[in-house]
């Protein structure tokens, strides 16, 4: 996320990051938990829309939801993840997003 | 027997036709329903923290991502409202019901819908084991609530199954 930062010099505004670049650059993993009332289709459904995965693989990711009680859906940069989390909010579907320990 | 379908009408319309009376109730109260999605049980479970443990980033995402969010919710469920009025006897289908809406009105009813039933198991407390549950008392607010969040599920279902048939490879 990027904020204007004010130089001290007239007119003249930098753009910075609200994080050290390094925070920006490792990956972030995308969760989702299991809940008690969503669908297992309408999760299916959700994983192929926002991620595009084919049936086969997000009904794999649905069901470790379901057994596991969470599952790592994606991973990469955390502007992504932030956009991932908020598409799957938006379809009610509980999701996190962590920094990736590896 | 209930024959609910959900079905294209033509190439601009949705219908839902078989809606037996008990679900067009419960459709009726919808409205009533999604006007709880304030409450501070709702709240948490419609808009939840993207990260489990910094609060930073929770508090600025709430900011930013929360009016958004709160907007496209409360959006779709006054369309579904709007469309319920629509509502009229299925003379088709002995003493059910139906209703027909724009094909563009799809995502905000699977919205609402589903909105409808996180409310419902958040406002009533309803855990696994309830969902799984196959008598239901009437006298019991907490079974009712499970009954409701089945019966609209099952119409949710219908819509995603109307979406797969959208699928490569598949054909309506």
């Amino acid at each position: 996320m990027a904020l204007p930062i004010e130089t001290g010099q007239p007119g003249v505004i930098v753009i910075g990051e609200t994080e050290p670049k390094d925070e920006l650059s490792s990956p972030w993993n995308v969760i989702v938990h299991n809940d008690p009332i969503n669908l297992m289709s309408y999760v299916t459904m959700v994983f192929m829309r926002v991620f595009g995965y084919p049936r086969p693989r997000a009904e794999t990711l649905m069901l470790e939801v379901h057994q596991k009680g969470r599952s790592l859906v994606w991973s990469g940069g955390r502007e992504r993840a932030e956009l991932y989390v908020h598409q799957l909010h938006s379809y009610q579907l509980l999701a996190t997003m962590e920094k990736s320990e590896a | 027997m209930i024959d609910l379908r959900v079905q294209p009408l033509d190439e601009k319309r949705i219908l839902i036709s078989g809606i037996p009376s008990v679900l067009a109730a419960m459709l009726r109260e919808l409205p009533e329903i999604l006007e709880l999605r304030d409450s501070p049980d709702a709240r948490a479970r419609l808009y939840p923290n993207p990260t489990a443990g910094s609060d930073n980033i929770n508090r600025e995402w709430h900011q930013l991502a929360g009016p958004e969010l709160r907007h496209l919710f409360v959006s779709a469920g006054e369309t579904l409202t709007r469309d319920l009025t629509a509502l009229t006897a299925d003379k088709e289908n002995g003493d059910a019901w139906q209703v027909a809406f724009p094909i563009e009105h799809v995502p905000a009813w699977m919205n609402a819908l589903n909105q409808a039933r996180l409310i419902l198991g958040e406002v009533h407390k309803i855990d696994e084991a309830e969902m799984n549950r196959t008598d239901f008392d009437p006298q019991s607010p907490k079974h009712m609530a499970a009954l409701r969040i089945h019966l609209l599920g099952y119409l949710l279902h219908l819509f995603v199954e109307l979406d797969s048939a959208h699928e490569p490879g598949k054909h309506v």
